[in-house]
C-alpha cells in the first residue's frame, strides 16, 4: 500500500468513524456555505429580479423623432438594436387631435397589447380595447363627457388643409367608437382617448407615422445607456433616450441593495469563520491525546499538521457541496418570497462555495493545530 | 558496547530530583524490568530511554549515540526507527481497525504494508480481529494490538510501560508470554511495572527509590516464564 492510500484511508476513517462528533463540524460548515452561496446567488441575481420589479414602473427608454415623426420601419430599426431577450415591450404612439362633442380632445393612436407591458400601472376600469372601433377613454374625459363604458361616441377629426383640392372647406372625417374602458393613472394620460393605431390612421387619412415610442427594456443602467447612443448613432431618424426617473432611481437602489447584500456575505462569511474555527479547536483539543500517541509513534509535526489538515479540508469540500445545494434551495426560497420568482443557477457558485469552504476549514483549522503540535508525546506515556 | 547505556543521568526540577546519577547499561537482547514506588522517577527514566524527554544532565547512548544532544525532531526519527512503545492505556487510536493500527506505525517509519501488518497481527493471535475497531475488542486484546504495533518495524528496544497494569490475570500471562516469545527472538526489552510477578520473569529487575537505583537483582532461574500464585 502507498503511503498516499494509507493517508486517504485515515483521513476518510476519521470523518466515516467519528461521524456524531465530525457532524457538529460538519453542520457548522455547511450552514456557513449555505448561507453564503445563497447570499451570493441573491446578489448576482439581484439586478436581474429588481430588474424584472422595476418593469413595473413603466418604459424606461423613448424614442422620439429627429425631426418631426419616425415610421414604424424606423420603430423597428432601433428595436432590433436591442438584444430580444432584454425587451419587455415596445409602443408606438401617434398623436392628433381629435374632436368629441365639438370639443377638442388629443386622442392616441398606439399598440394595446403592448401598452401592458410598457405601462403596467395603467388601472383601466372595463376592458382594452381589442378590435377596431374600441375606445380606452382617459378618466378626465369621461368626466368631462360624462361617458361611460359601453357608450357610443363619434369622434371627428379635421384634415389639414393642403390648399390642393381647390374646396374652400374642408369635411371632417368621422368614425364612431364604444368606450370600452377608462383609464386611470393619476397623471397626464387620463385626458388622452387611447384608439388602436390602425382606427386613428382610418380616422386621419394619414399612416405609418409615429410620434414617439415607449420602450420597457430589462438591462442594467450601462447597457441602457450603451443601447440608446448605438440606436441614436445607427438609426438617423430616431433619438433614443433613456427615461431618467426610472433609470437613475433603479441604479440607486439597486446599487444599496447589493451594497447591503455584500455586506451581510461578508459578516457571515466572518462569522462562520470563527464558529468553524472555535468548533475545529473543540475537535482538535479533544484529540490532544491521539496526537501526543502518533507523535510517540514517530509523526513528526508536519506530518500531524498534514493530516489534521486533511480531514479539515475534506470537511471543508463536504460542507461546501452540502452548502452549494442547501444555498441555491436557500436563494430560492428568498427569490420566491420576496421576489415572486425563481433564480437562476448559476453553476460557478458550486465551485466557488467549496473552494471557499475549504479554504476558510484550513485556515481555521491551522491555529488550533498548531498549538495540538506542540502536545508532548511523554503525555500518552504517562498516562494523562 | 551496550545496546543502551545511562551515565550519571540527572533530572532535575527545581528543587526536586526526578532522576539522580542514574547510571544503567542495558545489552543488546537483554530482558530488563524497571521496579519501584509511585515518585521514583520510573516513569522520567522511560521518558527518557523512550526519547521523549531529556535529561537535565548526563549521557544516554543509544547504539553509540548520545540522543540527550539530539533535537527533538532527531529524536522522533530516533525514536520511529529504534524504539517500539506499550502502553499500560493500550493507546490505539479509536476509529482505526487493529490492522489500521498496527499499520500506522508502518506509516510513518516507512511504508504500510497490510501483508505484513496482518502477520504481526498473527503473532499475537489476533489475525482474525483485524478489521475490528479498538471498541470491539476486549481489553487483553487492545494491549496485543498494542504489542503487533510496536514489534512492526523491528526496534531495537521495546519500551513497556505497566503493560499489564490494566489486564486480568489470563491476559496478563498472554501479554507475558508474548514478551517471552519477543525475547527468544531477539528482541530487547525495558517493562515497567509495578507487578513483582511480572518484573521477576525479566532476566534482570532494577528497584528505583527517590530518583536513585537502589537495587538490582538477576533472575538466576530466568525462564521467561510467569507462575501465578494469585
Amino acid at each position: 500500500m502507498k503511503k498516499r492510500q494509507m493517508y486517504f484511508r485515515m483521513i476518510t476513517a476519521s470523518l466515516v468513524r467519528r461521524r456524531s462528533r465530525m457532524l457538529v463540524a460538519l453542520l457548522s460548515i455547511a450552514i456557513g456555505a449555505t448561507i453564503l452561496s445563497g447570499l451570493v446567488t441573491i446578489y448576482y441575481d439581484v439586478p436581474r429580479q429588481m430588474g424584472a420589479q422595476f418593469r413595473n414602473y413603466g418604459a424606461n427608454m423613448i424614442f422620439t423623432p429627429a425631426e418631426g415623426t419616425f415610421t414604424a420601419e424606423d420603430m423597428e430599426a432601433g428595436r432590433s438594436r436591442i438584444d430580444s431577450g432584454n425587451i419587455v415591450g415596445v409602443t408606438p404612439y401617434r398623436y392628433e387631435s381629435v374632436r368629441i362633442h365639438e370639443l377638442p380632445v388629443m386622442a392616441a393612436g398606439t399598440d394595446m397589447e403592448q401598452t401592458k407591458s410598457t405601462s403596467p400601472y395603467w388601472s383601466v376600469e372595463g376592458t382594452y380595447p381589442a378590435s377596431g372601433g374600441e375606445l380606452l377613454l382617459g378618466a378626465g374625459l369621461s368626466e368631462q363627457f360624462r361617458l361611460r363604458v359601453g357608450d357610443e361616441v363619434t369622434v371627428s377629426y379635421t384634415p389639414e388643409f393642403d390648399g390642393r383640392s381647390g374646396e374652400e372647406t374642408v369635411l371632417d372625417n368621422t368614425k364612431d367608437f364604444t368606450v370600452t374602458g377608462i383609464l386611470e393613472t393619476g397623471g397626464p394620460e387620463e385626458d388622452y382617448a387611447y384608439m388602436a393605431m390602425s382606427d386613428l390612421e382610418e380616422l386621419t387619412g394619414i399612416s405609418g407615422v409615429i410620434d414617439l415610442a415607449e420602450l420597457s427594456v430589462s438591462a442594467s443602467s450601462d447597457e441602457l445607456k450603451a443601447y440608446t447612443e448605438k440606436i441614436s448613432a445607427e438609426v438617423p431618424k430616431i433619438g433614443a433616450r433613456l427615461v431618467k426617473r426610472v433609470t437613475e432611481s433603479e441604479t440607486t437602489v439597486l446599487t444599496k441593495l447589493q451594497a447591503l447584500v455584500l455586506l451581510v456575505t461578508v459578516i457571515v462569511l466572518a462569522l462562520t469563520m470563527i464558529c468553524v474555527a472555535t468548533t475545529m479547536t473543540a475537535v482538535v483539543a479533544e484529540r490532544r491525546k491521539e496526537i501526543g500517541l502518533r507523535k510517540a509513534i514517530g509523526a513528526s509535526n508536519g506530518g500531524i499538521i498534514k493530516e489534521f489538515m486533511g480531514e479539515g479540508m475534506l470537511l471543508g469540500a463536504a460542507g461546501g457541496i452540502i452548502g452549494s445545494v442547501l444555498g441555491y434551495i436557500f436563494a430560492q426560497q428568498v427569490s420566491i418570497n420576496v421576489f415572486s420568482s425563481s433564480i437562476s443557477f448559476m453553476p460557478l457558485i458550486v465551485p466557488v462555495t467549496i473552494l471557499v469552504s475549504v479554504a476558510v476549514t484550513g485556515i481555521s483549522c491551522l491555529l488550533p493545530i498548531r498549538s495540538a503540535t506542540q502536545v508532548d508525546p511523554a503525555l500518552v506515556l504517562k498516562g494523562e | 558496547m551496550s545496546l543502551l547505556e545511562l551515565k550519571n543521568i540527572y533530572k532535575i526540577y527545581g528543587d526536586l530530583h526526578a532522576l539522580d546519577d542514574v547510571n544503567l547499561k542495558v545489552e543488546k537482547g537483554e530482558w530488563l524490568s524497571i521496579m519501584g514506588p509511585s515518585g521514583s522517577g520510573k516513569s522520567t527514566m522511560m521518558n527518557i530511554i523512550g526519547c521523549m524527554d531529556k535529561p537535565t544532565k548526563g549521557e544516554v547512548l543509544l547504539d553509540g549515540v548520545d540522543i540527550a544532544k539530539e533535537s527533538a525532531k532527531n529524536l522522533t526519527t530516533i525514536r520511529r526507527d529504534k524504539i517500539g512503545l506499550i502502553f499500560q492505556q493500550f493507546h490505539l487510536v479509536n476509529y482505526l481497525t487493529a490492522i489500521e493500527n498496527v499499520m500506522l506505525a508502518q506509516y510513518y517509519h516507512s511504508v504500510p504494508d497490510e501483508k505484513e501488518a496482518l502477520e504481526a497481527l498473527d503473532r499475537v493471535g489476533l489475525a482474525d480481529r483485524a478489521k475490528h475497531l479498538p471498541s470491539q475488542l476486549s481489553g487483553g486484546e487492545q494491549q496485543r494490538v498494542c504489542v503487533a504495533r510496536a514489534l512492526i518495524n523491528y526496534p531495537e528496544i521495546i519500551l513497556a510501560d505497566e503493560p499489564t497494569g490494566n489486564l486480568d490475570d489470563a491476559n496478563e500471562k498472554i501479554v507475558v508470554d508474548l514478551f517471552h516469545k519477543l525475547h527468544s527472538e531477539g528482541t530487547t526489552l525495558i517493562v515497567v511495572t509495578h507487578d513483582p510477578e511480572v518484573a521477576e520473569v525479566a532476566q534482570r529487575t532494577v528497584y528505583l527509590r527517590n530518583g536513585k537505583l537502589h537495587k538490582e537483582t538477576i533472575n538466576e532461574h530466568f525462564t521467561g516464564e510467569i507462575k501465578f500464585d494469585k
